[in-house]
């Protein structure tokens, strides 16, 4: 190769400032929008299991009405979970790979089994469990592919006296319980895999899995407040407003709490200035001004915070109507805020160079492998599938069970 | 026969528990590749396949040498002692080993200043020239490349 | 009942049992009566030698058949310009700058800096670093890149999965995702080359033996890795990290990441 075509080159790469390590010159980053939204949806699960074990742990009864929505939210999102990794792996064929011979030294090798575990041993019974006595009435009232169904899910076991339900619902808190960590550990490896990694310091420290942790657990509830809020209102029916209250201050301590440690990885950045500050805060600044000044701190973080503060101090003196209305806008920012936070932990840490020395500017495709419409894609297939389970499930169509009320509607 | 009685949850659970677990178990020794954990944590086979797989491009000098052994010979004694024949002339074509006639590439004045166009960034050791205040821009018209020492 | 249960435990676990009897007969294959546990392969730099030709950079390329487009990279030079300090400040150099246009493939272009701002410039080859302990085959999730027995780091091409993490883990940027094989790729040691007895591409092209490679196990008569090691005093790419990397770098300057 001349001279010349190497001076040519050299000045044509657009794609850093500063100096990059070659291999890390390219066009697109690694990691991309899959890779955002799996930890994403994980944290969703994560969340709106936590929820759900508020009411079955803690007792606290005023979040009775959003107990089964929020376990079948957790369902239908950790349904589509493994999806933006497949599409992601260069070779999704051998993906089997990472159960038949997981190299325990890897994080990453334990997602086939918190998965499975997480899935079989955690959702899957808790809801079995809850659902049983109303499967098998409606397996006997329910006519068709319905009915059919219940019977099926019923898995053969037909008793319902009153020693067989408390069995159930005795069952049910051991699983919560259970779930609890279980659900951190679901989550909290995602946040391992970046706190592990030593050679990138935007990600590699032990607060890593802890923020992860608990902005899925804000992410959670907010998600909760969200699709109890639209099913309502899809239903025309009347929201528990008491049961939002609730949900609100649980999400406000949630967020406080999880800013309070963001906070805090923040100012221990600026304050110990290791090496390599001042790249990812130039990094920072000019690739993820829009995401993590406006998206994260001040429209997930900041303002969520003085809204659900001032309705925790002032709640008698705000309608209800309005309340709700702020509940709403709350829970949408925030939703909005921990996906962009998502994308500022994976791609900030992408978008700096190991060499400390650059700062690339990649380019995110709309369409094709790594694109934003794959991503929208797998993030509303939850729903979709959310829709299927409430059909089936939390029809208002059906009979319930005698025992604790889990309708959303108020009677 | 009695078991010890089970209520028919836990009995049917512990059913599909198993069924589970056994045929994960039936499916990892299936499944797993022959030769791993051989020698590590990866399949063992793997080292002998990348041998087999890839074959060498450059010769190397010792291969030269058994065919030029006075040029080697003449490359010892001077300042070009450590180059490699490839490094100036190219990779040894495969025509060049079946009809050892056809020549290899021989080099222009590119290839010198490739290493000896003067920079700040080179070892100040390393004897590098400005090629416009130069003698001559034809390197080979003083210097004998496999005799950079002497000068004609 | 308890009996059917019990058969097919033990017919389930007759699979298992078999297979390991198995592996007590059988040998992995090696390479030509290459025996990888003999070995210890090491590679070393010398930066005051480096006169950044790139030959090391092209040859690898075409040893390898790696990628070119966008442009990938099992190693390549990276070239540092160490400024003077400006004229009213107390600091005793000045500003680094840093570039590796092409990876150093066909030389380097002239620099912009001007001389006379120079303070000191030197090319660095970058590579694999062989680390003790690497955090790229820790952090992968199948098990498919290893350490060999005999000292480098290869990737199992038909087991890979790609899924990155062991590009993200590596602190030396030495790693890529193959956009033809769609796994990931890394400098071999020229695993071809040294299992038959020659040397790593890089190191026979290099003019100036600025590359050093010896076997651990089996020094030669005045083995360049031998004295490599006596005369000079060394440093390795970012210590504090804990990698522990084999690959030692002669006369390296603070700057260097």
């Amino acid at each position: 190769m001349s001279m010349q075509l190497t001076q040519i080159l050299a000045e044509v790469a657009p794609h850093f400032d500063g100096y990059v390590y070659p291999n890390e010159a390219g066009t697109h980053p690694l990691w991309g929008v899959l890779i955002v939204l799996y930890p994403y949806i994980t944290g969703l699960v994560a969340g709106a299991f936590i929820m759900a074990s508020l009411v079955r742990v803690f007792r606290v009864k005023a979040l009775e009405p959003v107990y089964r929505l929020s376990l079948l939210t957790a369902l239908a999102f950790l349904l589509c979970a493994t999806l933006p990794l497949l599409c992601h792996l260069g070779h999704p064929e051998r993906s089997y790979q990472i159960m038949i011979t997981p190299h325990l030294t890897s994080p990453m090798a334990i997602f086939g089994f918190v998965y499975a575990w997480y899935l079989m041993a955690v959702l899957l019974l808790e809801l079995w469990f809850d659902f049983r006595e109303d499967f098998v009435k409606w397996g006997q009232t329910e006519p068709g592919l319905r009915g059919f169904i219940y019977r099926t899910l019923t898995v053969g076991v037909t008793d319902v006296s009153d020693k067989a339900i408390a069995l159930d619902h005795k069952l049910s808190w051991i699983i919560s319980i259970i779930g609890i960590p279980s659900a951190f550990l679901l989550h909290g490896y995602v946040g391992f895999i970046f706190g592990s990694i030593k050679a990138n310091p935007w990600w590699g420290n032990a607060i890593m899995p802890i923020i992860f942790i608990l902005s899925a657990m804000v992410s959670g509830i907010a998600l909760c407040i969200f699709i109890y809020m639209v099913l309502t209102w899809l239903r025309r029916r009347a929201l528990d407003v008491r049961c939002l209250d609730v949900m609100g201050m649980f999400l406000f301590y949630a967020l406080v709490i999880d800013a309070t440690v963001e906070a805090l990885d923040l100012i221990h950045r600026a304050y110990s200035a290791q090496e390599g500050f001042y790249v990812m805060e130039y990094m920072a600044q000019e690739r993820l001004f829009y995401t993590l000044t406006i998206g994260q701190m001040l429209m997930g973080t900041l303002f969520p915070l003085l809204v659900l503060g001032a309705l925790q101090v002032a709640r008698k003196f705000i309608a209800g109507t309005v309340r709700t209305t702020l509940y709403f806008t709350c829970s949408v920012c925030i939703l909005l805020g921990v996906l962009a936070m998502r994308w500022n932990v994976v791609m900030g840490g992408q978008f700096f160079s190991k060499s400390l020395r650059g700062v690339m500017s990649y380019k995110l495709e709309f369409a094709g492998a790594e694109g934003w419409l794959l991503g929208l894609i797998l993030l509303s297939l939850p729903f979709i599938i959310l829709t299927v389970l409430i059909k089936l499930f939390l029809s208002e169509s059906l009979p319930t069970s005698g025992h604790i009320p889990h309708r959303i509607d108020n009677p | 026969m009695r078991f010890f009685h089970l209520p028919p949850q836990i009995f049917r659970l512990v059913i599909l528990i198993f069924a589970i677990v056994v045929s994960y178990l039936v499916a990892r020794t299936l499944l797993t590749p022959d030769s791993f954990r051989d020698t590590g944590f990866y399949r063992g086979a793997a080292l002998a396949e990348h041998t087999e797989a890839h074959q060498p491009v450059f010769a190397g000098k010792k291969a030269c040498g058994e065919r030029h052994p006075k040029v080697i010979a003449t490359l010892t004694k001077g300042g070009h002692k450590t180059l490699s024949c490839e490094g100036c002339h190219g990779v040894v074509s495969q025509e060049h080993l079946k009809d050892p006639d056809s020549k290899m590439i021989k080099p222009t004045e590119k290839v010198c200043l490739r290493c000896h166009e003067a920079s700040p960034s080179r070892p100040a050791w390393f004897k590098q020239i400005i090629v416009k205040d130069h003698y001559s821009e034809k390197c080979i018209e003083c210097h004998l490349p496999h005799e950079p020492n002497e000068v004609q | 009942m308890l009996a059917t249960f019990g058969g097919v435990f033990a017919g389930l676990l007759a699979l298992p049992a078999a297979r390991a009897l198995k592996k007590k007969f059988r040998k992995s294959p090696a390479p030509n009566g290459y025996d990888a546990r003999q070995h210890k392969w090491l590679m070393c730099i010398d930066v005051d030698k480096c006169i950044g030709c790139g030959l090391c950079a092209d040859a690898c390329k075409s040893e390898n058949h790696v990628p070119e487009a966008p442009h990938f990279f099992r190693t390549w030079i990276e070239r540092y310009i160490i400024k003077k300090p400006a004229p009213d400040s107390t600091a005793v150099r000045g500003e680094v700058e840093v570039d590796s246009p092409n990876g150093g493939r066909g030389g380097f272009p002239p620099t912009l800096v001007p001389r006379d701002e120079i303070l000191k410039s030197f090319f660095v080859p970058k590579l694999c670093n062989l680390c003790e302990a690497s955090p790229c085959t820790q952090v992968c999730p199948v098990g498919a890149t290893f350490d060999t027995p005999d000292g480098a780091v290869l990737v199992d091409p038909t087991y890979c999965i790609g899924c990155g993490f062991c590009i993200q883990a590596c602190p030396y940027g030495c790693r890529f995702l193959s956009p033809v094989t769609k796994t990931a790729e890394k400098c071999t040691l020229c695993y071809h080359r040294i299992t038959r007895g020659l040397r790593p591409a890089c190191v026979d092209i290099c003019p100036t033996q600025a590359r050093v490679f010896g076997d651990l196990k089996n020094p030669l008569e005045n083995d360049p890795l031998q004295a490599f090691v006596q005369k000079n005093k060394v440093n390795t790419l970012k210590p504090h990290l804990g990698t522990n990397p084999r690959v030692l770098y002669a006369n390296l300057d603070k700057e260097v990441r």
